[in-house]
């Protein structure tokens, strides 16, 4: 089966349910609120300020958007005998869930792109004065590091999914996760915290880093992850039975 | 011409054996009944013919080929599984429209399936809006989709209102005719019979039938003359000389076991005896699929039991 109307059909599936164009929105509102907020309150003047994070903060909370985004493309599937309808209309399973996986990161990178847009302008701005130490370069490699992050955590939550079966179950392991477990061990650096997936990618956001991850590496280890969700995902879904 | 074919097929869940060397042909341009109690393994046979589920042994092909290896299967073989299988929140074009854009199936084919199931007005609306039976339809109006040469539907009539099942019964008949392959699961006995030519029947998972309906039936169901006249006496004695079994009723009915009309018909009016009413009892599918059950004594010694992949 050639893979371009596999891919059609799972775009056509995101775009008609509603709770999943609402996660999308939600991506980009919760971003640039909170990374507005974080500028309210932004410690500016302290020695270890950083502009560059303060106006990307609010990815920390955007990314649950694009989990249970993710967590939900997938899920969706599992409803009711819907996976079997699914691998009857086309049964090579593997192709299907590549599929899936396109369908779920192109509109988070497409999102994404936008979140780290206005994260930074609501950012910069609501920062005034205290952003001019942001240049134009960093600010870019921040909005694309928004966008890939996003990505990144998407399909980690869409393979997680298939793994699990479950949006529910995923979303109470990546959930908690990402809120509790990242801020207690994220103060303690440079250890295996650093590679944990949300660490690691969360590097980019930062004007400076001195840790063993930089920026692009710390998204590599990122996506390190990603791919291995999805690989586990992409083995569950070909062989256990439907 | 495109058949299914099951050779030698066994499914098991860990200890539980749901489907048991099964060896079957379903043909084309006939509707074939697929009967059995709940979990005799109807709906996993038909999992195992798409490749939904593993066979621990055997083969199942469509047209010689196995399911998966079909390009734009549902170009093919359409099916019903489950009517809760189309995601709630979706309207039921939407659902269909990813489905033919997945298989590479004209959009025009959407308005046309939603039309033939009677769906047209509600499609634009969601589908956890629908009644089972609207969304037995949808099942339906999917399977019908890519206009697929073989058919293949999961208790269909499941909710579906008086009208419904009259039209359901009518679409299998003419499927077939247009020499589609239709295979029709079922527990209903007078629902099967008013569409099956054919009848598939199975007993926790293995083949205990394949035969004609009409076969099926009249080896296993005795035919019976019912007859009513004025005078029973006059009755009961003719027939005993003769040597038929007769029972006596309210009414003066009389049924005649294993007789058939044009006999006690000829015989009553040598006889010079007033006859009122003479019919022909025809065995039904039920009598014969309840003979056939109890004759498989697994059924009655040990109640059915249900597999989870059933429900």
């Amino acid at each position: 089966m050639p893979f371009v109307p596999v891919l059609h059909a799972e775009l056509i599936k995101i775009r008609t349910l509603r709770s999943l164009l609402g996660a999308l929105g939600a991506v980009v509102l919760v971003t640039g609120l909170f990374s507005a907020l974080a500028g309210l309150d932004s410690g500016a003047g302290e020695e270890d300020f950083d502009p560059l994070f303060s106006a990307f903060f609010g990815v920390s909370f955007g990314q649950i958007a694009a989990v249970a985004f993710g967590a939900t493309a997938v899920s969706s599937e599992f409803h009711g005998g819907g996976l079997r309808a699914t691998l009857a209309a086309v049964p090579r399973r593997g192709h299907w869930f590549a599929a899936k996986a396109v369908a779920v990161a192109v509109p988070v990178l497409a999102v994404g792109l936008i979140a780290g847009g206005v994260s930074l302008a609501v950012g910069k701005a609501v920062l005034g004065a205290d952003a001019n130490g942001l240049t134009w370069a960093k600010s870019l490699r921040g909005v694309i590091g928004c966008a890939l992050y996003l990505t990144l955590m998407a399909l980690l939550a869409a393979g997680l999914t298939a793994l699990l079966r479950s949006g529910v179950a995923t979303l109470s392991i990546l959930i908690p996760f990402l809120l509790i477990v990242s801020f207690v061990v994220g103060g303690v650096s440079g250890t295996v915290a650093d590679f944990l997936p949300d660490k690691a990618g969360q590097v980019v956001f930062h004007q400076t880093w001195n840790g063993s991850l930089g920026p692009w590496t710390g998204l590599a280890v990122t996506a390190l992850w990603a791919a291995g969700a999805l690989l586990a995902g992409a083995w569950s879904v070909r062989h256990r039975d439907a | 011409m495109t058949s299914i074919d099951v050779q030698n097929l066994t499914k098991e869940y860990g200890t539980t054996r749901a489907v048991d060397h099964l060896t079957f042909r379903v043909l084309p341009g006939r509707v074939t009944g697929f009967l059995g109690p709940n979990g005799a393994g109807k709906s996993t046979t038909m999992r195992l013919v798409l490749g939904l589920d593993r066979p621990t042994r055997g083969t199942a092909t469509i047209g010689g080929r196995a399911y998966a290896t079909l390009c734009d299967p549902l170009r093919k073989v359409g099916t019903l599984l489950d009517a809760q299988a189309a995601h709630g929140s979706r309207t039921a074009r939407d659902h269909l429209r990813a489905l033919a854009v997945g298989n590479r199936i004209p959009d025009r084919r959407v308005d046309e399936v939603l039309a033939e199931t009677g769906l047209a007005s509600v499609a634009r609306r969601r589908v956890k809006t629908y009644s089972l039976g609207m969304r037995q339809r949808l099942g339906i109006a999917a399977a019908l989709l890519g206009d697929p040469e073989v058919v293949m539907l999961d208790e269909p009539s499941n909710g579906l209102d008086p009208e419904g099942i009259v039209w359901i019964r009518e679409l299998l008949r003419r499927l077939a005719k247009e020499g589609r392959t239709v295979l029709v699961s079922s527990h209903l006995m007078n629902e099967t019979a008013s569409f099956a030519d054919h009848l598939v029947v199975l007993g926790r998972g293995r083949l205990l039938a394949d035969t004609p309906m009409r076969e099926f039936i009249d080896a296993r169901v005795r035919p019976r003359v019912r007859v009513r006249t004025t005078d029973g006496s006059v009755l009961s004695q003719l027939l005993a000389e003769h040597g038929y079994e007769a029972a006596a009723h309210d009414d003066g009915l009389w049924t005649v076991e294993h007789a058939r009309v044009d006999d006690i018909g000829r015989l009553a009016s040598a006889a010079g005896l007033i006859v009122l009413e003479l019919t022909a009892d025809e065995g039904t599918l039920e009598q014969a699929y309840l003979d056939l059950t109890a004759s498989a004594t697994e059924f009655t010694t040990t109640p059915a039991r249900t597999l989870t992949q059933e429900a």
